[in-house]
Order: structure tokens, then C-alpha cells, then sequence
């Protein structure tokens, strides 16, 4: 028997699990609700085909139109405050300072922290009435005003700075990991040169933390679209439907109002958005390494 | 790779405003990122009576620890007071080998992947991709008809089990960006030399591959240590999670609500991942600036 | 996949005829429920202690909030393992298990209790299925109840309580001059679905809440009503404070018991903080039925009993069942948990002073039901998202919103 034969069947082997784990369960399952979602399944699946009636119900439905919108905001906004804050905090730790360790743990521990803590935590701080707002107006500056998290128009944004509160720490590691990475001649020539520090890590450091930062973006990505505890926790999609997202909308649909065929429908269409966003992206990516490695 | 975690940046001279700007900065950082902590700490140490008053930054006016023994071995989840120490080996029981078998499995894929490439594999990964995007609220009415049919429904295996699905595209995606780094010349010295499948995997990959699994498991530790649906609904009422007696404490619709003992409880819970964020957050920082994280 | 759920369901009593019967085996009932807060599980141990006492082994398997413990109950049926009993609310919340054959009927047992003559006859429908009945009640919530400090109420220089929605908002006015927050308000869908509630029995009487709710008419008279108690509602909104949106009701009782808010909308299990808090009914505090209101709103609790196809299971139900319904277990069960009894047949003087009112009213037929007992889940929950939708849009149009408010039932 070959050599190649083996070790073909060694890495076949290797495969095997995670193979037998994504067909039976992320294909079969995606293919199991799509199946669903043309049927008027409530509690337990049905077999009565009804078209596309559940995806018309869906999208009559204000409240899934501005989960949409909320996840969108959210995933943006969390994504680049989070990768904003998090470069700023390993800039600043980049530079000889004392207790780097102690501010590097405080940084990161929120990671460490579930999202429903992290939601009842920054409910309670945003509250208007014991929270930073009024304890900075018992403080003697009247006019403070902080409601975001009970402003209809502004609650998502609070939601994001709970989030980039969690997630930032993350960010702040990969970018100082990435910064400690680079080697120390660039710096002493641009010193030399008389640059100041902050135009240093602008033109020279954050496009070489480019990748780093890249896949910090993407594991943070990867959370946003199954966002659930943190807006149960804080907000529970309120108030009215300020920060409705669409898990959240979903599993409502789901069990609370034993509606499997909309849940199913909904979760379809966040699948096929999801492959629409991310697909062109990929394949850039592809072919442009494609094109590297042909050149 | 160079391994140095040493700052760059200039050496530390004289207080310039520069660095004092940057130490405003860094305290101000520190002290946002402290906020939430303090305001647990300082509710669960409050007597109901305090909480009631709704004035979260100040302190306890008496120290009161009668919570935190409560939260430990006395709150009542339903008819049984025991608090969520009861949750704490289950928590244990179930992280343990999730994290061992998900760090594993997403290792061999990771080399199987990035050293092994064919036209599979990449359709493999993809899928696995997408795979991890979708809310995994939508999974679980087919899991649990899989589950029961192979009788691990409601079992520490099934448990286990599902974690280790759930957990495959993350450490897959982080094993594959890393061995991708590693020089292909490497593999291919091996195989010249005679070296397996297997071989080269626990010979000279996994080896080489130490700090990703520092930076793996401690993701897969703290996913799945806070996790509370998937523990919930596949683990059983024998191997129920810390988390879901945390969520029966604190998550009431009609009950009253003993903030002091939620805070409490919830500090608890989150003591384990934050203990090994402390003690290993220099390995995590390590483990990244080898390389672990990168596009 | 109905299919295959028959197959199981026959396989499994197959298997339970086939079991060797054993006469010394103490009935054993896993019970499932989302009582888990102090009160909830002292109430609940009155019937676990009295099943005992009558042989049985509990189990307990209680999950904290409607929406866990729905998704564990829902997934323990979907993995053919359910528990023995699993308390719900009645109405179309476990019609559709029963309708898929999932329950075991409770018939002999309400037949020698003699249910019929003792419940409700509302509720003694709501129960039965088919002629059958599969529900055991526990306890009735009523929730057409105004809370409020007698403190806030001096202060603000209220001498009565406020017979019409008049007199109401004259008294709010009161509080506010006092510089007391009127309404303490807990800003989640689902309490201001029951405010909603409350306000519209008081607009559409007994007969117009049922017409619009089982009927699902939608003539000039009903949509009348649902236009008066959106115009109530909205005007609401002026009396409550900016920390309204997401407060818990709890918070929103506490605030009433430190007299910094002067009334609180709510069911009766708000008692239970005002009782934690050392507060008596009648002297340090008030409740009263919304003003305008023939009757009064309510929820009611029970068990329902999964088919588990195993012999000494299905005892242990029929105990519970018993058990649930014993007269003294119903009250004792009802102090604990702050609701009223469902036997009209029961000894009233160990009952506060609201609980007496509102039994009253239950003997008197004088209630309607919740939306969760006659909405279907989609319903009650597109309910809730119209109330909320409303209520936090302050430039909402009160004719437009009535136009929308059919779709609900769609």
C-alpha cells in the first residue's frame, strides 16, 4: 500500500469527527429549518406547507426589521470601539509604564465575565435615577444627563459601550502582543528622525498590527450575530423595540410563542445574510492569496 | 517569532507631560473598567434595606457578609437551599473535559488544515465557518432529538458533547491562522524523513503549538463556563451548571429579588475564569504575541 | 415527526403494561416549575410536604423564569423524557401539548374530588379539554390591583381612593405637586400588557374584554374601548419617572414602600414585598381594583401531567393532583403565595384583607381571564409588543395605533 494512501486516510481519519459534527448537525440542522420555515409548524414541527407565508409574516413584523437594523448598529459600533479602545489601552501600556501588569489584568478581566452579568451590571449603572446620572447630579452638576440606555433613540449605543467594556480587554492584548512583535530598529530610526511618539504608532505600528487586528475583528465578529444574553441581561430588546436583535427574536419565537416556523424562517434569513456578507469577503481573500502564491 | 515582552517605546525618563498625560489616561481607563466591579462588590456586601435605598457608588455603610454566605450554601433555587455551591463540581465536571477534547479536536483540525490542504478540507472549513455564526438557539430542537436518540440526552457525555460541537469553528479558526505561520518547510522535512500523519502532529506540532493552547482553552474555558442554555437544556437535573443555579437565584419573574445575594452569587460564579485569567493573563499575553492570534 | 412522536408514545405504554407492577413502590414525581424565589418555593413546599406526607417521593426540578423554563420542559418532551408534572399557566399555553396527546387526562380524580362543583365554572373550562379535564389549578392571581402608600397618599392630601380615572389623575397631580412620583412604573412589555389589561376591563366591562379577546371583534363598540384605554395609558406617561424603561416590578414596589412613588399597577403577588418589608395590608398600605372596574383581571397556576408511560408515575400524578386540590393545601398554598385559592369552597378568614376582595370577586364570577390563558403564545406575545411599541413612543397616534391593533390576532 502507498505511502500517500495512508496518510490520505490518516487525515480522513483526523477529519472524521468534526466532518460527522458538520453535516449532521450544522447542515442538517440548517437544512431542517429551512425545511420548517415553509411550514406552519407552532409548538412541534409540522409537514403543512404554506410557502412563504411564514417569510412574509416576518418581514411584516416591525420588530424583526429593527433587529435587523439593532444588530447591525451594534455589530459595527461594538466591533470598531472595541478594536479602537483596545489599540488606544496597548498604545498607552506600549510605553514603559509602571504596574503595566496590574492595568493589563484590570483591562482584561471583563472578558472573563458572562454577558449577563456584564447586562445587569451596565442596567443598573445607566439607570437615570440611581445610576451615574444621578449620582453625579447628587454631586451638585444639575444638568448631568445620562439616559441612553432608557432613551428609545439611544439605547442600542448603551449597549454598546457595555459591550466594548467587555470586549475591548481582548482587543488590547492582540494589539500589545502584536506591538512587543516588532522590532526595535524601526523605533529608534524614527526616533532618531524626531517623530513624535502618537505619529509613530499611527503610520508605523497600526498598519503592521493590520492582521492582528484583523483577527481580533473576527473573533469579536463572530459573537455579534448570536448576541442574546447581553440585551436579555441589560435592555430585554426594550425599551419598545430599541435593541431588539435577531437571536433574541428568534429564540422568543421559538418558546415563548411556540412559533417554530417563524423562528425558522427568521433564522434562515439571518443564515443567507450572514453568507451574503461574509462570501464576497472571503473570496477576495482567496483570490488574492490565490494570486499571491501564482505570482 | 521572537518571544521578548518587552515594552518599546522610549526608556522612562523625567515626568514629561506626555507621560502624565498617558498615566490620566490609563487611571481614568482602569477606573471605568473598575466601576462594575466596585458596584457588585459593594452591593453584595450591603443589607436589603441598604440596596432598597438605590445608592449603588457609595459604600456599605456596615459590612455585611450575610449574602455572600447565602449566595454560597443558602439561596433557594426552588424548594432546595443550597445555594450555588452545589453547581460548582458540575461546572467542573463539565468545563474540564469540553475544554481537553474542543482544544484537541480543534488542534488536529487546525494542522489537518493548514498542512494537508485539499479541496474537501476547504469546503470543510467553510462550512464550519458559517457554522459558527449562527445563533445556536436554532440547533437545539434537532441536538435534543439527535442527543436522545443516541441516549446522551440529559447526560454529562452529551453535555460535554455539545460543547465540543459548539466550540469547533472558534478553535478551529485559531489553530488553523496559527499552523498557517508555521513555515511549510517544516512539514515537509518531516515527511521527507519518513514521519506520519500522527507523527509529525504529536511530535512536532502539537509541541510547537503550546501557547495557542494556552490562549484556546482559556477562550473554550470561559465560553463554557458561562455558558447557561446549553447547560440547562442537554445537561440534566444531575449535572446542572453553576450557571443555572445562578439563573434561578437571580432570574425571578414574580419572586422578590435579594440583589445582595444575586451580586454575591454572581461574583461567585465568575470567580473561577477570573482567577485564571489573573494567574495565566501573562502565558494569555505570551501565548498571543508567539503568534497565536494573527490574520 | 408526529408519527414517530405516536410510535414513542406507544412503545413507552407498552412498556409500562408490560412492567411488572409493584405495590410498594412510593409514587415518584419529578415536578417542574419556575418557582424559585423565596415565597414561590415556600408555597411550593406546602404541596411537596403534603405529597409526602400521602407517600409520594418528590423530585424537584424548578428552573427560574417562563422563558427557561419553557425551553427545558419543551426540550425534555421533543427528547420523549419528560418530567412528571410541570406547573403552567392555563389557558392555550398547554392546549397544544394536549392537543398532540403528549398529557395524561386527570378525569378520575377530578370526578371524585368533584371539581366541577367546587371550582369556578371558568375555570373549571379552562381545566378541561374535550370534556376531559388535564389541569390541576394551585392558585388565582388577580391583576386588576392598584397598590399605593397611605403615606404618599397623606402627604399629597388624598383623602379617598379614586373612584373614576377622573378622580385618579386628579390624585396624580396631587402626588406630583407633593413632589411624590405618582405612578411607579416597571417599564417591560409584559407589566405594561397587564396595565393595559386592567384599563381595558374598566373601558369594555366584563362582556366587551371577553367579546374582544375570544371573539376577536373588532366592531365600533370594542375598538371604542381599545381607544379610550390607549388614551388612559397615554396619558400615564406623564406621571411616571425617566427610570421607568426595563425596571423590574419589585424595584417598582420597593418604591411604593418608601413612599417615593404614590401608586403601583400590579397582581396580587406584589404583597409578598410589601409583607418582606414588614408593610401591612390596609395600614401601611393600600390596594384597591382600578377604578371603573366591574371585575377584576386574572392568571391562574396549575399542574399538568406529561405522558411518561411509566406506572408509578402516573400514580404519583394522580396523587398530585389530589394533593393540588386539597382544601387545606390551597389555602395554606395561597398565603405562601400571595394568590387566592381556586375552591370557592374554602376557609376565607386566614386571607389578607386584598385576598378577600378578590375572592370575592372570583366567587361572584366577576373576572376575566389574562391574554396568556386566551391568546395563543404568538398572540399574547404580539400583544405585548404592541402595548410596549406603544408605550414608549410617546408621538404615537392613538387612532392609528387602534387600526393596528386587530393584527395582533392575525
Amino acid at each position: 500500500m502507498s505511502r500517500s494512501y495512508k496518510r490520505s486516510f490518516a487525515v480522513t481519519t483526523a477529519l472524521l469527527p468534526t466532518w460527522i459534527a458538520v453535516i449532521v448537525i450544522y447542515v442538517g440542522t440548517m437544512l431542517w429549518s429551512i425545511r420548517l420555515s415553509f411550514t406552519d409548524s407552532t409548538l412541534f414541527p409540522s409537514s403543512n406547507y404554506v410557502g412563504l407565508s411564514q417569510y412574509a409574516k416576518l418581514f411584516a413584523t416591525p420588530k424583526w426589521w429593527a433587529a435587523l437594523q439593532n444588530v447591525a448598529i451594534f455589530g459595527v459600533l461594538y466591533v470598531l470601539g472595541c478594536l479602537v479602545v483596545g489599540f488606544l489601552l496597548a498604545a498607552a501600556l506600549d510605553r514603559k509604564i509602571r504596574f503595566e501588569s496590574v492595568f493589563r489584568t484590570i483591562f482584561l478581566y471583563p472578558y472573563a465575565m458572562s454577558f449577563v452579568v456584564t447586562g445587569l451590571i451596565w442596567q443598573w449603572m445607566m439607570n437615570p435615577t440611581f445610576g451615574i446620572q444621578a449620582s453625579v447630579r447628587a454631586f451638585g452638576w444639575q444638568d448631568f444627563s445620562f439616559d441612553w440606555v432608557v432613551n428609545p433613540n439611544l439605547a442600542i449605543y448603551a449597549v454598546v459601550i457595555a459591550g466594548i467594556w467587555q470586549g475591548a480587554g481582548l482587543v488590547m492584548v492582540i494589539a500589545l502582543a502584536g506591538m512587543r512583535g516588532i522590532e526595535t530598529e524601526q523605533w529608534r530610526a524614527a526616533q532618531i528622525d524626531g517623530v513624535p511618539a502618537c505619529r509613530i504608532y499611527l503610520s508605523i505600528i497600526l498598519p503592521q498590527l493590520g492582521p492582528a487586528l484583523a483577527a481580533a475583528g473576527m473573533l469579536l465578529a463572530l459573537g455579534v450575530i448570536k448576541t442574546y444574553d447581553l440585551i436579555v441581561a441589560m435592555t430585554n430588546g426594550g425599551p419598545g423595540y430599541a435593541t431588539e436583535v435577531p437571536a433574541k427574536f428568534i429564540m422568543d419565537s421559538l418558546f415563548q410563542r411556540q412559533n417554530l416556523g417563524l423562528a425558522t424562517a427568521g433564522a434562515t434569513v439571518l443564515v443567507l445574510t450572514v453568507i451574503a456578507v461574509v462570501a464576497p469577503f472571503r473570496y477576495a481573500v482567496h483570490m488574492r492569496a490565490r494570486r499571491r502564491e501564482g505570482a | 517569532m521572537s518571544n521578548h515582552i518587552r515594552p518599546n517605546g522610549p526608556k522612562p525618563s523625567r515626568l514629561t507631560p506626555e507621560r502624565i498625560g498617558i498615566y490620566v489616561f490609563l487611571i481614568a481607563a482602569a477606573l471605568f473598567f473598575l466601576l462594575p466591579l466596585f458596584v457588585m462588590l459593594a452591593t453584595s456586601l450591603k443589607t436589603m434595606d441598604e440596596v432598597r435605598l438605590g445608592q449603588i457608588f457609595e459604600l456599605p455603610r456596615q459590612f455585611d457578609i450575610g449574602a455572600w454566605s447565602t449566595a454560597w450554601s443558602g439561596a433557594c433555587q426552588g424548594i432546595e437551599c443550597v445555594g450555588v455551591r452545589s453547581g460548582f463540581w458540575n461546572s467542573v465536571k463539565i468545563t474540564v473535559p469540553a475544554v481537553t477534547l474542543s482544544v484537541f479536536l480543534g488542534a488536529l483540525n487546525g494542522y489537518a488544515l493548514s498542512f494537508w490542504r485539499s479541496s474537501s478540507s476547504r469546503i470543510l472549513f467553510a462550512l464550519l465557518m458559517a457554522g459558527g455564526l449562527i445563533p445556536y438557539q436554532i440547533f437545539l430542537y434537532p441536538l435534543v432529538r439527535i442527543m436522545a436518540n443516541l441516549e446522551l440526552y440529559n447526560s454529562l457525555a452529551g453535555i460535554v458533547l455539545v460543547h465540543v460541537i459548539f466550540g469547533l469553528p472558534l478553535v478551529t479558526l485559531l489553530f488553523r491562522n496559527y499552523f498557517v505561520n508555521i513555515p511549510e518547510e517544516l512539514c515537509r522535512a518531516a515527511r521527507v524523513d519518513g514521519a506520519g500523519f500522527w507523527r509529525i502532529f504529536f511530535e512536532i506540532m502539537l509541541p510547537l503549538s503550546t501557547p495557542m493552547i494556552v490562549v484556546a482553552s482559556l477562550f473554550q474555558f470561559t465560553g463554557i463556563w458561562n455558558d447557561f442554555l446549553l447547560g440547562l437544556v442537554f445537561a440534566g437535573r444531575d449535572n446542572l451548571p453553576m450557571t443555572v443555579q445562578l439563573n434561578n437565584i437571580v432570574n425571578t419573574t414574580m419572586g422578590e429579588r435579594a440583589y445582595n445575594v444575586n451580586m454575591a452569587a454572581t461574583i461567585l460564579t465568575a470567580l473561577v475564569p477570573l482567577a485564571i485569567y489573573f494567574f495565566s493573563g501573562r502565558w494569555f499575553v505570551r501565548g498571543i504575541a508567539a503568534g497565536a492570534v494573527k490574520g | 415527526m408526529k408519527n414517530a412522536m405516536k410510535l414513542l408514545l406507544a412503545g413507552a405504554a407498552l412498556a409500562a403494561l408490560l412492567a411488572p407492577a409493584n405495590a410498594d413502590d412510593k409514587p415518584k414525581a419529578e415536578v417542574m416549575t419556575s418557582w424559585t424565589s423565596g415565597g414561590e418555593a415556600a408555597a411550593l413546599n406546602i404541596i411537596r410536604s403534603e405529597f409526602e406526607k400521602r407517600g409520594g417521593e418528590w423530585e424537584d426540578s424548578s428552573i427560574a423564569g417562563f422563558g427557561a423554563a419553557d425551553a427545558a420542559f419543551q426540550n425534555r418532551i421533543v427528547a420523549g423524557d419528560p418530567p412528571t408534572a410541570k406547573q403552567v399557566v392555563i389557558g392555550l399555553d398547554p392546549a397544544e401539548f394536549i392537543k398532540q396527546g403528549l398529557m395524561n387526562p386527570i378525569d378520575d380524580v377530578a370526578a371524585a374530588g368533584k371539581w366541577a362543583d367546587v371550582l369556578p365554572k371558568t375555570i373549571y373550562d379552562f381545566i378541561s379539554h374535550d370534556g376531559k379535564v388535564f389541569l390541576s389549578p394551585t392558585g388565582a392571581h388577580g391583576e386588576s390591583w392598584m397598590f399605593y402608600s397611605k403615606e404618599a397618599f397623606e402627604k399629597a392630601g388624598i383623602a379617598s381612593e379614586p373612584k373614576s380615572w377622573d378622580e385618579f389623575f386628579a390624585a396624580m397631580d396631587k402626588l406630583k405637586a407633593a413632589g411624590i412620583l405618582p405612578i411607579a412604573w416597571g417599564g417591560q412589555a409584559w407589566q405594561e400588557t397587564k396595565v393595559f389589561n386592567m384599563i381595558l376591563l374598566s373601558q369594555a366591562g366584563i362582556d366587551g374584554f371577553l367579546k374582544i379577546y375570544v371573539d376577536k371583534d373588532t366592531s365600533p363598540a370594542s375598538m371604542e374601548a381599545i381607544k379610550k384605554t390607549l388614551t388612559i395609558l397615554g396619558r400615564m406617561r406623564a406621571y411616571v419617572d425617566e427610570g421607568a424603561p426595563g425596571r423590574n416590578w419589585n424595584d417598582a414596589t420597593a418604591m411604593v414602600i418608601t413612599a417615593k412613588a404614590g401608586v403601583q399597577f400590579m397582581g396580587d403577588w406584589a404583597k409578598g414585598e410589601f409583607t418582606v418589608a414588614g408593610k401591612v395590608p390596609g395600614k401601611d398600605y393600600g390596594c384597591m381594583i382600578l377604578p371603573e372596574s366591574e371585575g377584576m383581571v386574572f392568571i391562574a397556576d396549575s399542574f399538568d401531567y406529561p405522558k411518561t408511560g411509566d406506572a408509578s408515575q402516573d400514580k404519583a400524578q394522580k396523587l398530585l393532583a389530589e394533593v393540588v386540590m386539597d382544601p387545606e393545601v390551597q389555602v395554606a398554598f395561597s398565603i405562601k403565595k400571595g394568590s387566592i385559592p381556586m375552591r370557592t369552597d374554602v376557609d376565607k378568614s386566614q386571607l389578607d384583607a386584598c385576598s378577600q376582595k378578590g375572592l370575592e370577586l372570583m366567587s361572584a364570577g366577576k373576572i376575566v381571564p389574562d391574554q396568556a390563558i386566551i391568546l395563543t403564545p404568538q398572540q399574547a406575545g404580539a400583544l405585548a409588543d404592541y402595548v410596549d411599541a406603544f408605550w414608549s413612543n410617546p408621538s404615537a397616534n392613538v387612532d392609528e395605533e387602534v387600526a393596528k391593533f386587530p393584527s395582533i390576532f392575525q
